[in-house]
């Protein structure tokens, strides 16, 4: 009897010592081993990024339901901010859009990285579509289905979809920008699958400024976008805005200043709501003070010749580089810059969107 | 859970052995409890002989007796008090001398059961995310406070509603309270309870020798060597609630010959628990005394303690991730790094304290003590940092399956695809998904490796609370007469403690760097502003890069000033005791900032503005004045004071009837009244002193084994301040909410009994609290953007902050709606508006009370309690909890949060986002046992078992908070709450303590 009970009592005290190990791991353990590298993908690409987007049918987005997988290179950066919760790959046919809905993601994926992606379960999508408009194609992207169909697709932001859709590559050299020429810029019917430059980095010289800007701004940006009385345009002209965009507290100092006053308040067609400096709708703003206490940054696209053509180089108001002052030199239009960005299309129009200011080259 | 409760009883077979047992005798001697070496008066000495009582006796105010002229022979002695386990000892007097006893230690009674708080007060509550600690600090013999006092803690009950500010901790005579917080510092002295066991405790609002005392009892720890029970003792102690281990070792000399006592207490309290993955402890606590009697009765002592190592600390989560973990305490602090269990938030201390006492009785009539008490070390507690990259929190609401979907549209998530991915990443339960359920440290790793240039990304971080708090308290104890005594004295407190973070881990980066990431957001463009040392920046061109152990964040002094005189006067008149106490006190602190922050950058040494590239850095508030947020603040400067009174008569019978009022006039805590001080030098507009009302009635009765206390008490407290600082969604930004005028009223029973049943050895004992803690004013609140301490409301009242109103509903086509009826004016008519059409108003059916959160207003426990003659204990508890509370935010109480994005409050949103939770009800049931052995008379061997909420109710809800954040509905026409999160009470878990004392 007495044996048996020490052979149980021994078997019991082993059992739960095992058990005991993680629990008491902290205990011991006063300093942590470094965790390994992450471990490269080997998958194999098994469609180009021209083709997946040629499978695209205007209006129309696929939940991508075969095993298609592209590989590329990330050619942007979200470091300086210009970028935000998305990044473009590209490969020798074309570039696209990943909407990786995540702050942060040059942490993950460096520029020059090859990223494998295992389509099935994304959503290829276009945004920027102006339908009947003479073309007015805008940027074919890889994310997830959008069930309320405000857009053709949405961000993908679950780690696990993350983790099990975007397999890491090997860290290369970055992305050369290929320099084009106005000939092979894009026209409006033009999309990833019919010009090889679109979503891909380009250099664009000798641009000279366009004495115009585009900037929508919202009364409160906490109340619907879309109705035109909480909706300000400052577009045809520069508004007197002569810095790349406009963080906050810059949206503030122009406000202040009156430049803006005249403004008027809806989409066009719709001016029924009075001006900045006198708002008129009891529903948004009565007075310049309810508008300013809404403030908020903005994204401005500044306009450039290329040639004849216009180039919009969209800058967010979140960058940091958002509030530096465009040289007077080419506002008055004596200096030319050089613009390395990724090309892309909005409503068939061509925009160009850099990764930080050092990418806008002043002669 | 089964299989550690296996091996700790295999543990226990291993060690446990049977035995034989005691007793001793005499004729004078002094009757002490064992627990504390406290003199016990009032006991009933009796002594009788072949059955027959030969002398009785009661012991006086010292514990001492004395029997005299009794003929030589052997006589059996029995002492009964209330409270202890009676005592039968036999006595030889031969030769016609008076036997001198010495001390005769009676056992409290629940000290039998060793569930005292050596088992498991040091509950450390902070590190669980709340901000108190345990309520009753029991010893006592209150029947009341021996039901609830250990077994209301896993529901984290709090005395009469009580925050724990409210019950002064003294070692030694020295008030311990925080002096940054006022919480109580069970922390310093845990691990140690042999040590610190022996203690003298008030409760309610009775005064003490050692000081006034507040409203919620006092407690004194003596600490002093000849204190510690003499004798070597050891324990080991398991758990599986806490942490899996504590050995204890103690050895105390009693006093010897030349008239030094010492002591030694050490003890290790190791490993995780079955309940809390990553809480666990490795902590290691001393206590060393020694102390000289000298021929004058006067004695020093000089000891000193500390409690050192680490301890892992549990997060709250909302609903939503206990259900998709299948798990109430389900802890978001840890995660696998290379298949290590890591916590991400460790408190690390190293606290010593060093005390000197001096006492002294020049004459019978006089007693004098004077304590000079010191504590310094540190106290750090890590967390992650990031900075620019995704929020590493694992439960992090935009890694929820919430976040993508939810059955209301309104909600605005609409995206049942990304639902289910998040839903899978949380529901699979197996090592290759707990990267998205717990810490990714491999990930975080990663990242930082990813950093050509080294800078980590993400960090782990130490924010240090560092104490230099220097203490003298003196005291006097007068008795002119028979019929008056009385007790006054000095407390003094110099306290500079500095508050700084560290970086404690680069996760594998080579730096951090030292600049604010939430100022970038809205400075970006100005990179002096973003600097969290400015003067590191001017000087060197560069934000600093922090490497391992470098101070970085913020930086400063908090130095606290406190004196205070007080005095206690007790009158006795036959049955009738009077007492009047009063105390002043003058209390300033002030905060000094050692590290320039770009936000607020203040002026330079010469009293010149601050520029950078041509731009004034030197920022002003809305008075005008500097911000600043280096070097001297402002001094708050405070006379506090406080008057007790108390009455108290004393029925024949032993029924006894007592009253006791106070008045009290405290300063708020340095914490309380800086908006931010880990930014600037702020001080909340109109800080003022927090006062306090309090009277309670009682009557007790004790006899033949009953025993009744019952309690009335009723206490106002007003214009309590409080800070905190949160993401406002209404805002965009990060605010600091600073509000005044909060006021409170506590009032209730409490009901102790005790009763025998008539079989031998067993009895009833039971509790109740019964009370209503609410909120009695709508405060006042002032938020400003913690980036450029611009204000957004001054001053405004938080209309929903005492009450919420509940609106009438009535059924209409079927649905239910709230009804409106039509407005009248004062007169009773109806009101028309300018149209001349009737005015409509929801119709409010009544409102709900808002109660002081994390404590159940109804608590009780009826116990079942059975004791053997030969040493077995048995007690089977069950209690039940009711009406505890939610901590509310400001935010969801204000118009801004009722109104939504469009400003316009309707009853909906306003009952939805006011009305304070209420928790369900719980129903507990413990079980304890337990024996203890003698051997040869000198050996004692023992063991308790505590079994905790055996029937495993696992959704018991012990406190929590809400989170501040809004979600805009769909239609932007209001605000939805993000849910609260919660900490729940263990299922089943036990305590076993096996003892061994010679």
């Amino acid at each position: 009897m007495k044996r048996i009970i020490s052979i149980v009592a021994f078997a019991l005290a082993l059992v739960s010592c095992n058990s005991l190990i993680e629990e008491f791991q902290p205990v011991f353990t006063t300093t942590y081993e470094a965790p390994k590298p992450y471990a490269v993908s080997e998958i194999e690409p098994n469609i180009t990024i021209a083709d997946l987007c040629a499978m695209y049918i205007t209006a129309t987005p696929w939940n991508i339901d075969r095993n298609l997988i592209i590989a590329g290179k990330v050619s942007t950066t979200d470091k300086p901010g210009n970028f935000y919760k998305s990044l473009y790959i590209q490969d020798e046919t074309g570039g696209i859009e990943l909407k990786i809905g995540k702050n942060g993601l040059y942490n993950y994926y460096s520029p020059g990285q090859t990223l494998k992606v295992r389509c099935f379960g994304m959503t290829l999508g276009m945004y920027g579509y102006k339908s009947g408009n003479y073309g007015g194609q805008g940027m074919i992207q890889l994310g997830y289905e959008d069930p309320t169909k405000s857009y053709e697709t949405a961000y993908f932001e679950s780690a696990y979809f993350i983790d099990s859709h975007i397999l890491p590559g090997e860290v290369g050299e970055e992305v050369v920008p290929a320099e084009i020429t106005e000939e092979q810029l894009p026209g409006p019917y033009d999309t990833q699958s019919t010009n090889q430059y679109i979503g891909k980095l380009v250099t664009l010289k000798n641009l000279t400024y366009g004495n115009k800007i585009f900037c929508l701004m919202y009364i409160n940006s906490n109340m619907e976008k879309t109705l035109s009385a909480n909706r300000i345009f400052l577009s045809d002209k520069t508004w007197g805005v002569t810095t790349w965009a406009m963080s906050e507290n810059k949206f503030k100092e122009y406000f202040d200043s009156g430049l803006w006053d005249e403004v008027k308040i809806g989409n066009s067609g719709d001016y029924n709501y009075g001006t900045v400096g006198e708002p008129n709708d009891p529903g948004f703003a009565t007075s310049k003070a309810d508008i300013r206490a809404h403030s908020s940054a903005y994204s401005v696209s500044q306009y450039f010749k290329m040639g004849n053509t216009d180039i919009a180089l969209r800058t967010s108001g979140y960058s940091k580089f958002s509030d530096e002052e465009i040289p007077q030199a080419v506002l008055d239009g004596t200096a030319t810059v050089d613009i390395t960005g990724v090309l892309t299309m909005y409503q068939g129009t061509i925009q160009i969107v850099v990764n930080s200011r050092e990418d806008i080259v002043i002669h | 859970m089964i299989k550690r409760l296996a091996f700790s009883l295999t543990l226990m077979l291993l060690c446990l052995t049977a035995f034989a047992q005691l007793p001793t005798g005499g004729v004078k001697g002094v009757v002490v409890s064992r627990d504390g070496r406290v003199p016990v008066a009032g006991a009933s000495v009796v002594l009788s002989q072949g059955g027959a009582q030969i002398a009785d006796c009661t012991t006086d105010g010292q514990g001492a007796f004395m029997v005299e002229a009794l003929p030589d022979g052997m006589y059996s002695m029995t002492i009964v008090a209330n409270g202890f386990v009676r005592a039968d000892v036999n006595v030889t007097v031969d030769n016609g001398f008076v036997k001198d006893m010495m001390r005769l230690s009676l056992i409290p009674e629940q000290m039998l059961a060793e569930v005292d708080d050596s088992s498991f007060a040091d509950f450390d509550m902070d590190d669980s995310g709340f901000t108190d600690n345990p309520t009753i600090m029991y010893g006592t013999t209150d029947v009341f406070t021996s039901v609830a006092g250990y077994g209301f803690s896993s529901i984290r009950f709090k005395n009469r509603g009580y925050e724990s500010e409210s019950q002064d901790i003294y070692l030694a005579g020295v008030k311990m309270n925080d002096a940054l917080t006022g919480y109580s510092p069970f922390s310093l002295w845990s691990g140690l309870n042999e040590a610190m066991r022996s203690k003298e405790t008030t409760i309610g609002m009775e005064s003490a020798e050692y000081g006034l005392g507040h409203i919620n009892g006092t407690t004194n720890l003596l600490g002093n060597p000849s204190a510690v029970r003499p004798g070597w003792r050891f324990s080991l102690l398991s758990n599986n609630a806490l942490y899996r281990l504590r050995v204890m070792a103690n050895y105390a000399s009693g006093e010897l010959d030349n008239g030094i006592s010492y002591a030694v207490n050490l003890s290790a309290r190791v490993g995780g628990n079955d309940w809390i993955e990553g809480v666990y402890y490795r902590n290691f606590s001393y206590y060393l005394g020694i102390e000289k009697r000298f021929a004058d009765d006067s004695r020093l002592a000089l000891f000193s303690f500390a409690n050192t190592g680490q301890r892992g600390a549990q997060n709250a989560s909302t609903q939503e991730v206990y259900d998709l973990m299948g798990d109430n305490l389900y802890n978001s602090n840890w995660g696998y790094q290379n298949g290590v269990v890591r916590n991400a938030r460790v408190r690390k201390t190293f606290e010593p304290v060093t005390v000197l006492k001096y006492t002294a009785s020049p004459s019978d009539h006089l007693d004098l003590s004077a304590t000079l008490l010191y504590r310094c070390g540190w106290n750090g507690y890590t967390a992650l940092d990031w900075y620019d990259a995704p929020d590493p929190r694992p439960d992090y609401y935009r890694n929820l399956p919430s976040y993508f979907f939810m059955d209301d549209d309104d909600y605005n998530r609409l995206n049942e695809g990304k639902y289910q991915w998040a839903t899978e990443s949380w529901t699979t339960h197996n090592k290759d998904f707990a990267a998205y359920q717990h810490i990714n440290w491999d990930r975080l790793y990663n990242v930082n490796y990813n950093q050509a240039d080294g800078r980590s990304k993400y960090a782990q971080e130490e924010r240090h609370v560092d104490q230099n708090d220097l203490n003298l308290a003196a005291s006097v104890a007068w008795f002119p007469t028979e019929k008056f005594t009385l007790h006054a004295g000095f407390n003094g407190k110099i306290n500079s403690t500095e508050n700084y973070k560290k970086i404690a881990d680069l996760l594998g980066g080579k730096y951090y760097v030292n600049i604010d990431q939430f100022a970038e957001r809205d400075f970006a463009s100005n990179e002096a502003l973003i600097q969290n040392d400015l003067d590191y920046f001017l000087s060197k061109g560069e934000a600093e890069k922090v490497t391992e152990g470098g101070k970085y964040g913020y930086d400063y002094y908090a130095h606290v000033r406190r004196a205070n005189l007080w005095a206690n006067g007790v009158y006795t008149l036959g049955s009738l005791t009077a007492s009047l106490g009063a105390s002043l006190g003058y209390e300033s602190f002030w905060r000094e900032g050692l590290m320039r922050k770009g936000l607020f950058a203040g002026l330079d040494d010469h009293g010149n503005e601050i520029t950078y590239q041509g731009k004034t850095l030197t920022a002003y508030d809305h008075k005008g004045n500097v911000i600043t947020s280096k070097g001297k603040s402002d001094v708050c400067k405070f006379l506090t004071y406080s008057t007790k009174m108390s009455l108290a008569y004393l029925l024949s019978g032993g029924h006894r009837f007592s009253l006791n009022a106070g008045y009290f006039a405290d300063a708020p805590t340095f914490n309380d009244a800086f908006i931010s001080p880990r930014t600037r030098n702020t001080i909340i507009d109109g800080i003022t002193t927090q006062k306090t009302m309090s009277a309670d009635v009682n009557y007790q009765w004790a006899g033949n084994g009953y025993s009744l206390r019952v309690t009335g008490y009723w206490t106002k407290i007003k214009d309590q301040t409080d800070v905190m600082s949160v993401y406002d969604d209404s805002q965009q930004s990060f605010v600091n909410f600073a509000l005044t005028g909060i006021d409170q009223r506590h009032m209730g029973v409490e009901i102790g009994a005790k009763m025998p049943l008539p079989v031998q050895g067993l009895s009833l004992s039971g509790a109740l609290s019964l009370g209503e803690f609410i909120y009695t004013s709508n405060p006042r609140m002032t938020t400003t953007i913690d980036n450029s301490a611009e204000l957004i409301n001054v001053d405004e009242e938080i209309p929903y902050w005492k009450q919420s109103p509940q609106y009438r509903r009535v059924v209409y086509n079927k649905t239910e709606q709230i009804e409106y009826g039509f407005r009248k004016d004062e007169n009773g008519d109806y009101v028309k508006d300018d149209k001349g059409n009737y005015v409509l108003d929801p119709v409010i059916d009544g409102y709900q009370k808002h109660h002081v959160p994390s404590t159940p207003e109804i608590a009780t426990a009826l116990a079942l309690n059975y004791r053997t003659r030969s040493y077995w204990f048995f007690e089977l508890t069950g209690q039940f909890f009711a009406k505890s509370y939610l901590d509310m935010n400001p935010l969801y109480r204000t118009c801004t949060a009722v109104g939504g994005a469009d400003g316009i409050a309707t009853p909906e949103e306003i009952e939805y986002m006011t009305t304070q939770e209420e928790f369900d009800p719980a129903f507990l049931l413990n079980l304890s046992l337990g024996k203890s052995w003698y051997i040869h008379r000198k050996y004692n061997i023992g063991f308790s078992l505590n079994a905790q909420n055996i029937l495993n109710n696992r959704g018991v809800r012990t406190g929590g908070y809400e989170q501040s954040r809004l979600i805009t509905s769909m239609n932007k026409d209001r605000y939805y709450k993000f849910d609260s999160k919660y900490f729940y009470m263990c299922g089943a878990n036990y305590m076993l303590n096996l003892y061994f004392r010679f």
